[in-house]
């Protein structure tokens, strides 16, 4: 007992190390939201190019386009792309490195989203489109009013699934030396030579954190179910 | 521009559908259909009446040939479709409601976003005509809760709340138990009493007898023969359609 209370003192209150902790987490936070954000911004847009070249034979040049992008990022691994953007890219500009760490996590996971969100669409009886159609919607109003609500219910628990995975990518932050969750955590044990409680932390506040966002992707997706039945 | 009975709505001139490598679904098709019409397409299954049917609102997109409603070329890749589609309304044979919406707002979207209608005003039409199909106590219900017959009558009043000049109709009842379709033939017997133009693709001969003013027979992608149902189904010209009425009737 005497000895965990020791190594708790020594890790985490002698110097506020858990300080690197909690800075950490509102970087790990501030990075999993906003690469989000972009993800899906990105992921929705391209999974609506494919789409409508999909359906329609259109966009082909946009489409070859987007299909690289999605090759590229699935086929590299995110370490080497957060380096690339990091190192080569913006190598010669001066930008802060949460806002890269935020570009490639954003680009990474776009990727992923689109192939989630068109399968969505996708999956879609052809019937509701040419229902839509056949009101006098056009393509866009079809898509926005008719298919994307039902398709976005369709893949929610797939997205909850990515983000889950986007927040524990972010981990990987340490390499472009940022101060993420992983990284505090890392100095600390740097610092203490103890690698036991500093790791389990974070491991930790990882796992917390997994679960609290679990649990409001089942309640969103309960609501929407819901609001059919 | 005011459509008077008689008028012509629908002009087709030489339709043809030909897919790659495959057959021909329409093979140079010429008809007019008029004002207050109610035109019946029969024909074996495979023939080509259904793809007919959803080129007159480009649903199906003519390889060549063209289409005329209310005098406008709408193959014209220049004319904007989407405001023809909602003078024409379409009843598919899965019905096809939106599953996300209420039988209301299944009613309403389309006078609200397309025709710019006050929610109330819609809201108004809409429930006028879920009583006139008695199903207004269902207002707020989703469609995963109403029978085939019952939700074959909200896709039409769906289509009709948009007050098209014609009603297209897609085998409506090929998809229902047998006893919902008389509901939903009597409900289409009501549109065509009332005066509705209406082109429908169905095996059901009864509907054709009763209410059509003509009768097409369609196979392999051409109008074999075409007349009132009296003469269509009492005194058929050609072998093929006497041979397809023995089969059906």
């Amino acid at each position: 007992m005497d000895y965990f209370v020791e190594h708790f003192r020594l890790n985490f209150i002698e110097g506020e190390r858990w300080r690197y902790l909690t800075n950490g987490l509102l970087v790990t936070l501030e990075l999993t939201f906003f690469a989000a954000l972009l993800g899906i911004f990105l992921g929705f847009l391209v999974a609506m190019i494919r789409a409508t070249h999909d359906k329609t034979g259109k966009l082909k040049f946009l489409d070859l386009i987007c299909r690289i992008y999605i090759t590229i990022i699935r086929g590299t691994p995110t370490v080497v792309q957060l380096l690339i953007i990091y190192f080569v890219l913006f190598g010669s500009v001066n930008i802060s490195k949460v806002v890269v760490a935020i570009i490639a996590f954003g680009i990474n996971s776009g990727a992923y989203v689109t192939e989630i969100v068109r399968s969505g669409i996708m999956s879609i009886d052809n019937g509701q489109f040419e229902a839509g159609r056949s009101l006098g919607f056009n393509y866009v109003q079809t898509m926005r009013y008719i298919i994307m609500p039902q398709a976005f219910k369709n893949v929610l628990p797939a997205l909850g699934n990515e983000f889950i995975v986007l927040l524990k990518e972010t981990s990987i932050s340490g390499y472009i030396a940022l101060e993420d969750l992983t990284k505090g955590g890392d100095i600390i044990r740097s610092r203490t030579y103890d690698a036991f409680f500093p790791l389990l932390a974070i491991a930790l506040i990882y796992l917390v954190l997994v679960m609290i966002f679990s649990k409001l992707v089942n309640r969103l997706e309960r609501r929407l179910r819901n609001s059919e039945h | 521009m005011s459509i008077k009975n008689g008028d012509v709505l629908f002009r087709v001139e030489n339709l043809c559908k030909h897919y790659k490598n495959g057959p021909k679904a329409l093979d140079g098709i010429t008809e007019e259909f008029r004002k207050g019409e109610v035109v019946v397409i029969v024909g074996p299954s495979g023939s080509g009446k259904s793809t007919f049917l959803r080129s007159l609102n480009l649903l199906e997109v003519p390889t060549s040939g063209k289409v005329y409603f209310e005098g406008v070329d709408i193959t014209d890749p220049k004319v904007n479709i989407n405001q023809h589609r909602q003078k024409m309304g379409m009843v598919f044979q899965h019905f096809n409601l939106f599953p996300h919406m209420t039988i209301l707002k299944n009613l309403t979207i389309g006078p609200e976003k397309l025709q710019g209608k006050s929610h109330d005003e819609a809201v108004e039409n809409a429930m006028r005509l879920l009583k006139k199909v008695g199903l207004e106590e269902r207002a707020n219900a989703y469609p995963s809760q109403l029978s085939g017959g019952q939700k074959q009558r909200i896709a039409i009043v769906r289509s009709l709340a948009m007050n098209p000049d014609v009603m297209l109709f897609d085998e409506p009842t090929s998809a229902l138990d047998p006893e919902m379709v008389g509901e939903v033939l009597e409900l289409m017997k009501e549109l065509a009493r009332d005066g509705m133009t209406m082109v429908v693709v169905t095996h059901e001969m009864g509907f054709a007898k009763e209410v059509a003013s003509r009768v097409l027979f369609i196979e392999d992608g051409v109008v074999k023969e075409e007349n009132t149902p009296k003469e269509f189904f009492g005194a058929p010209k050609s072998e093929r359609l006497k041979t397809f009425l023995s089969k059906v009737l």
